[in-house]
């Protein structure tokens, strides 16, 4: 304080001196200055999170884009052709004809290079089939011959001292007639070429002509297996698997070719495509008005006829149809413009021979014009659908959204391609004009609807909200909802809000106006104790402590629910036979004494009935009880319906017994407190006769709690976690209240309690009405903090991202997932924006109820300031 | 409040209430009364409650018990410390199996039955640490003298006998006073092995590896062909080799040791009668669990719980000490603070004494509040996002590019936990200068500016003297609420096991990018990763007992604090 003298202290010389010192002035304006840019600083900093939050969360939304754009003329007809691609960095194009003519084209400049065409030895192939990823070929002639192949790209990287000699200029590629060098950093170069083979002949259908062929190859290197499926010009389907087996001493290969008939097609069908599974145990053939003639082939000698079924709408014809990535989903697209996904589903009630179904799982927005060309991707459900107006669609088979709209100037599209990254499509007008587009969609699988709503996934029964982030398979695909996730928080929320919100306002009230200032003065503190504790220590007790020994005392932890209640009243009826002036005197601190012993004494109750309360009411097993298998749902029924019995009973006869007992107007003593008890008894024994009917009335109408509130009991369960969740809560809630409480002025109270009110009516009517709006606040605060709990949630919740409000099941809370996942999500990931979204969606659900309650709060603060 | 009045005027006018002197009964409202008694009673139970049994279970945790040796009907025979007994329900399957006698001692505990759950350790014999013992199926418990508790650094504990101690090639009993002093002269030796490999050879590769990346940066900056890069890499080898030879000096050294430690060792035989042979070096501590008396208890309770606080953890974290974590939270705690003294007091000074009182700072103290509110784990998102993978991005650009693509600050670390949890901490500083500030009376501020004292004077000479309590108050219940909090360090550089500690011995002593490690996450992790949580159980205990004390100290300390400091500002009114 010294200081502060110094300089406070009126020099004598002070009032002549006129001039502040400039040190001081100085110091003045950079404090003023610091202290305001650091203040505003903090304030845009803490609002930057939400920002940022959002930032990363946006690409999720965008869609695609295209980064760029080229087109080059093609050499020969677009009629011709049969396939297509691009490599993995699109620097070159390729096309092959029917004729087996191999178009290879530099992306950027446009120029063909040499590459020797397929040997057909002059045929020119009928039918044409390949697979989605590993360039398989396979083409089919009019003799009945098959013959397959195999078109790569291949990227090598070579030293720049190691380029050939001679290279032609490309702009900044170079070439050397066939393969494509691409400059990259560190003095390397990519080259770029294409490897094509082709085997010799397989002849499988007899001086008939193929029409119709599709191609898998599967198998291991060393035994591959060649499954195909072809159909001839009689419409005769054939499913074929070409074993090759190669002598490990000889080195030869030998191909074993085990051909089956399907059952015929009806005569007369125009066979437009046949496509096979990997397995070769679905075969499916289309005619060209759109019926699927779909084949059970898992056994091929005995193969079955499994569905028969029109894929199209009205009079259009088909005009392409295949399979995405893991072939689970069949993009048909029509004459008509229409562009559906279907399923193959194991449906209950199906018709077909072998209980699956294909059914419409995503009608998606249709083109104006017949849909010509369509290409998959090899890595995702993304695909290109080209129609012959010019128009060209990147789109999302599960999220049903479009990516990109193009425009393709070449006429008629008669071949589409999408890199194997998918950032590139390559279309072939009917004019020959070849163009490619540099595109990028990095979270085709997100939308609004996608993440918020119902989606229909490959394998499932219908549309439905599923998080399932990350699985062991390849072909899995990552279902992103944070639906579930939303309703597990929300669950735990309310469950903790259901065991805190009581505990933590009666305790309130009691602290704040029955006890004396200094038992106060001990209690809360004691209380906001619990609110320093670490929330992973609470999760750790309840995962590792509590959730085991609830298992294996759930009856008495039921019980205690009954009892803990039944023995406070007991002990406030037992209170009231004491004398008048006694308990006057004895007040609120013993009062609360008595209550610990009244609750020691529920607890005892609760341990020692457990078993016999289980027998009673659970068929002797809760858990299997809860299961449904054994017993009814008619006691549990009773038990919920006793408060709400006893409340109602309690209301009437004091009403009506009250009266005609005296109760209401007699004067506490020993002799009123015995008829109170008394009645107190009635009314509980005519409440549990009460409830006792209407249980067994609602259980006879076939109301049964069991598969809603309570059904499968896990270890991990909501009860856990809601209790747990109460050591975090309970603290906030009671803090807040019973400060809003507290703050009620102290005239209000007086002057009630000098109109005669007893202590009780002074807090139910007048104290309690008039903080009301701090108490709300208080709840809202403590709604707060459960909501982003997160500790307790990913140790005790069990994390199973199930929508159900079972009390003894587990959940996955928003939070908790956030924790578990986002340590291992790929940076700028699809899962990684989802989660920061899921961040973000925390933050807005915190923040809104927050303002709420703070909103009420200064309501509250202004209003008890005016009294 | 109208309408409170209301109701109390009609009230007061009813006749009842006008015409009875007394009381009515109902008027007490004694069952709600006690309905509300019961709910603060069970609040309070429920935390002391809580209290209790971490006390309890922490502090004893540590203590060495005896060690029975069970037979079973069956004849089998385990031995293990008793860890605790239980009620549990007996299954219909296993019902099944039992004689009569034992059935109906079960129905009459209605299904249930008490078992004891032994910890038998010898892991590497049993593939479990753990065994119930059912009461129905034991058929005798002892407590031999001669059974021995080893603490072991592989494999956990054991129990069982020792057969012999094998000291430079003489073969010893356990009870000899030789092979005590060996034992203690194979762990010095032991200390001596792990010091030089830690410490001497660990600065020598912390140098080559700085060597390494000094050259690479040479070579991005100016390229690997030119003579800066030629120059530098002859200069670096230089350098290297003379490291290397180092190494090999030390490593010559350690390995000396080690080949002397092998000849000490020791024998251990299992109750089942199954031994092994390990150097003595490997057991930590021993002593025969049924013979010690009280005080040589409390030696090994005392010796334990130094372990405990001064050792790195071993065993998957599941035995050894929690150092290192007590360290990480210590500094990530304080650079927290640092973080957030400044900011939070400034903007606290900025809202109360600087701002214009309106709508906007109403909004943005509401705003602030509430950030006080929004959930950890989102500070914790937002620290991942921007602190690592955008700000240290761009620092592992700008400063550490040879290093790349290995992140140096582009990754989780303890300077961006603790900015993470400053940020989360910062409107609780704010909150409480703010209350501070307000508290300072108005009259001192104008009496201040009216002697001519300018407003910064008028800050730093009057009101933050005065407001210091309550923001020392502030401060510390942020530590206490930073060292509590775990989820957001979860995703900004919590491990489970960090190989260095965030500052040694190594240029440039204070490593702000190393992950490290902390109570609270060693808590989630040996409680919930570890192999067998049960094995893992005593040590979570003891873990949460300090935590839970060390964030008891720091709330001790803010009240203290704050009256000390209320007391001295108490008689300096105006």
């Amino acid at each position: 304080m010294t200081e502060t003298d110094a300089v406070l202290d009126p020099k004598p010389a002070a009032p002549l001196r006129r001039v502040t010192r400039r040190s001081v002035l100085i110091a003045d304006k950079v404090a003023d200055w610091s202290i305001r840019i650091g203040g505003l600083s903090v304030i845009v900093a803490v609002f930057g999170i939400m920002v940022f939050l959002a930032q990363v969360v946006v690409p999720l939304f965008t869609g695609g884009r295209v980064l760029g754009q080229q087109s080059f003329k093609i050499a020969g007809t677009a009629e011709a052709l049969v396939a297509g691609g691009l490599d993995e960095n699109h620097v070159v194009a390729y096309t092959i004809g029917r004729d087996g003519e191999i178009g290879l084209y530099h992306v950027a400049s446009g120029r063909r290079l040499v590459v020797p065409p397929l040997d057909f030895g002059g045929k020119r192939a009928t039918a044409f089939g390949r697979s989605i990823v590993g360039g398989e070929i396979a083409f089919g002639f009019a003799d009945g011959t098959v013959r397959f192949g195999k078109v790569t790209l291949t990227a090598d990287l070579v030293p720049a001292q190691a380029l050939p000699a001679g290279l032609q200029s490309l702009g900044t590629d170079r070439t050397d007639g066939a393969a494509v060098f691409s400059p990259l950093a560190g003095d390397q170069f990519r080259k770029t070429a294409l490897a094509v083979s082709l085997d010799a002949e397989q002849r499988v259908a007899e001086g008939r002509a193929i029409i119709a062929l599709d191609y898998r190859s599967g198998g291991t290197v060393e035994r591959p297996v060649r499954t195909f499926v072809t159909v001839d010009d009689a419409g005769v389907p054939r499913l074929s698997l070409a074993e090759t087996r190669i002598n490990m001493l000889t080195r030869q290969a030998r191909t074993a070719v085990s051909t089956a008939v399907l059952p015929p097609l009806p005569a007369g069908t125009p066979v437009a495509r046949a496509m096979v599974s990997e397995k070769g145990d679905q075969v499916y053939v289309v005619d060209r008005g759109g019926v699927v003639f779909r084949y059970d082939t898992r056994d091929a000698k005995d193969a079955k006829l499994a569905e028969t079924r029109d894929l199209l709408v009205g009079n259009a014809t088909i005009a392409t149809i295949g399979f995405l990535i893991g072939e689970q989903s069949i993009v048909v697209t029509g004459s008509d413009g229409s562009v559906a996904v279907y399923f193959r589903l194991a449906q209950a009630g199906a018709t077909t021979t072998d209980g699956f179904r294909l059914v419409l799982a995503h009608d998606l927005k249709p083109h104006t014009a017949p849909v010509d060309a369509f290409a998959p991707s090899e890595r995702g459900k993304m695909f290109v659908t080209a129609d012959t107006a010019g128009s060209v669609v990147l789109r999302h088979s599960t999220s049903e959204q479009v990516l990109l709209s193009l425009t393709q100037s070449g006429g008629a599209a008669k071949l589409a391609a999408l890199a194997p990254r998918e950032d590139a499509i390559l279309v072939v007008g009917a004019d020959g004009t070849a163009t490619v587009w540099h595109v990028s969609a990095p979270h085709p699988e997100t939308t609004w609807a996608s993440i918020f709503g119902k989606v229909w996934y490959e394998g499932y029964d219908g549309p439905a909200f599923t998080w399932q982030s990350s699985s062991g398979t390849d072909s899995f695909e990552p279902k992103l909802s944070l639906v579930p996730l939303i309703f597990g928080t929300l669950k735990a929320t309310v469950y903790a809000l259901f065991f805190a919100v009581p505990i933590a306002l009666l305790a309130a009230i009691y602290t704040s106006e029955f006890v004396s200032p200094k038992v106060r003065g001990t209690v809360k503190p004691v209380m906001e104790m619990m609110a320093s504790l670490p929330s992973v220590v609470l999760g750790f007790i309840a995962a590792l402590v509590l959730a085991p020994l609830v298992e294996t005392f759930i009856s008495s932890v039921l019980l205690a629910f009954v009892t803990l209640p039944l023995s406070l009243l007991a002990g406030a009826y037992l209170w009231q036979l004491l004398p008048r002036d006694l308990s006057l005197r004895l007040g609120g601190g013993v009062k609360l004494a008595l209550a610990f012993v009244a609750l020691f004494v529920g607890v005892l109750l609760a341990a020692y009935g457990g078993p016999a309360f289980e027998r009673l009411f659970f068929a002797g097993d809760v858990k299997a009880w809860a299961n449904g298998d054994i017993g009814s749902g008619g006691p549990f029924t009773f038990l919920l319906l006793l408060p709400v019995a006893y409340v109602a009973v309690s209301i009437l006869s004091e009403r009506m017994l009250g009266d005609w007992l005296g109760i209401e107007r007699a004067q506490p003593g020993v002799r009123t407190g015995l008829t109170d008890a008394l009645r107190w008894m009635v009314t509980l024994a005519v409440a549990a006769v009460a409830a006792a009917i209407l249980a067994t009335l609602l259980t006879a109408v076939g109301l049964d709690a069991r598969g809603g509130m309570v059904s499968t009991y896990v270890q991990r369960n909501t009860l856990v976690v809601g209790f747990a969740m109460g050591f975090a809560v309970i603290p906030i809630i009671y803090t807040i209240a019973e400060d809003a409480l507290n703050s009620v002025p102290e005239h209000l109270r007086g002057a009630s309690l000098a109109c005669g009110a007893t202590p009780w009516q002074t807090a139910t009517r007048v104290i309690l009405p008039t903080a009301m709006s701090g108490v709300f606040a208080a709840i809202m605060v403590g709604m707060g903090r459960a909501v982003g709990e997160t500790m307790i949630v990913v140790m005790a919740a069990g994390n199973t991202p199930i929508m159900e409000w079972n009390v003894f099941s587990g959940l996955r809370a928003l939070s908790a997932n956030i924790a578990v996942e986002l340590p291992e999500a790929v940076k700028d990931g699809t899962l990684y924006r989802t989660l920061f979204l899921a961040a973000l969606t925390l933050f807005v659900m915190t923040f809104v109820v927050n303002t709420l309650a703070e909103i009420v709060r200064q309501r509250f603060r202004k209003r008890s300031a005016q009294l | 409040m109208s309408a409170t009045i209301e109701t109390l005027e009609t009230r007061s006018d009813a006749p009842t209430y006008t015409r009875s002197r007394i009381t009515a009964l109902g008027a007490l409202g004694e069952p709600f009364q006690w309905l509300l008694a019961g709910s603060l009673a069970l609040g309070m139970t429920m935390i002391v409650g809580f209290l209790l049994l971490v006390l309890w279970n922490g502090a004893s945790a540590l203590w060495p018990k005896p060690i029975h040796l069970v037979t079973f009907a069956d004849g089998t025979r385990i031995a293990g410390e008793p860890t605790r007994t239980e009620e549990f329900r007996v299954g219909a399957e296993r019902l099944a199996t039992l004689d009569e006698a034992a059935r109906q001692r079960i129905r009459d505990l209605s299904g249930y039955a008490w078992r004891t759950l032994y910890r038998t350790g010898n892991f590497d014999f049993y593939n479990d640490d753990f065994r119930w013992a059912a009461d129905f199926e034991v058929r005798q418990v002892e407590a031999p003298a001669d059974l021995y508790f080893v603490e072991r650094l592989e494999w956990g504990s054991f129990v069982g006998r020792i057969a012999s101690v094998e000291v430079a090639g003489e073969r010893l009993a356990i009870d000899d006073a030789r092979a005590v002093a060996a034992h203690r002269e194979a762990q010095r030796r032991l200390g001596a092995i792990r010091s030089l490999e830690h410490g001497a050879i660990g600065q020598v590769n912390a140098r080559i590896e700085r060597e390494r990346l000094a050259l690479r940066r040479v070579a991005i900056t100016q390229s690997e062909a030119s003579p800066e890069y030629a120059e530098a890499k002859v200069r670096a080898d230089a350098r290297i080799a003379g490291l290397r030879a180092e190494y090999q000096r030390l490593a010559d050294e350690v390995q000396r040791l080690k080949a002397e430690d092998q000849r000490y060792r020791v024998t251990l035989v299992e109750i089942g009668g199954k031994d092994k042979t390990l150097r003595l070096s490997e057991i930590v501590r021993f002593y025969p669990a049924n013979a010690v008396g009280w005080f040589d208890r409390l030696g090994i309770y005392l010796s334990r719980w130094g372990e405990f606080l001064v050792d790195s953890p071993r065993e998957a974290n599941t035995e050894g000490g929690v150092w290192p974590a007590i360290f990480g939270t210590f500094a990530m705690t304080l650079l927290m603070v640092i973080a957030v003294a400044p900011f939070g007091v400034v903007t606290a000074l900025y809202l109360r004494e600087y701002a214009k009182q309106g709508r906007m700072v109403a909004i943005v103290r509401i705003s602030v509040n509430n950030l006080a509110g929004v959930p950890s784990i989102v500070y914790g998102v937002f620290g991942l996002g921007f602190f690592a993978y955008t700000l240290g991005a761009s620092i592992d650009q700008l400063f550490f590019p040879e290093r790349l693509p290995s992140p140096t600050f582009g990754t989780g670390g303890l300077l961006w936990s603790s900015l993470t949890l400053a940020l989360l901490t910062v409107p609780v500083v704010i909150v409480a200068t703010e209350e501070a500030l307000a508290a300072v009376p108005r009259s001192m501020r104008e009496g201040s500016l009216a002697c001519g004292a300018s407003k910064w004077q008028t800050i730093k000479y009057i009101v933050l003297p005065r407001a210091l309590p309550g923001i020392m108050t502030g401060l510390i219940l942020a530590m206490a609420r930073g060292a509590g909090e775990v989820a957001p360090l979860m995703l900004v550089g919590v491990v489970k096991l960090a190989p260095e500690l965030p500052i040694d011995g190594v240029f440039p002593y204070l490593h702000l990018e190393r992950s490290f490690m902390h109570l609270g996450f060693h808590i989630y992790d040996v409680g919930f990763q570890s192999r067998n949580s049960e094995a893992g159980k005593p040590m979570v205990f003891v873990t949460t007992l300090l935590l839970i004390a060390m964030i008891a100290a720091m709330n001790a300390t803010a009240i203290v604090i704050r009256n000390r400091l209320k007391r001295r500002f108490a008689g300096s009114q105006f």
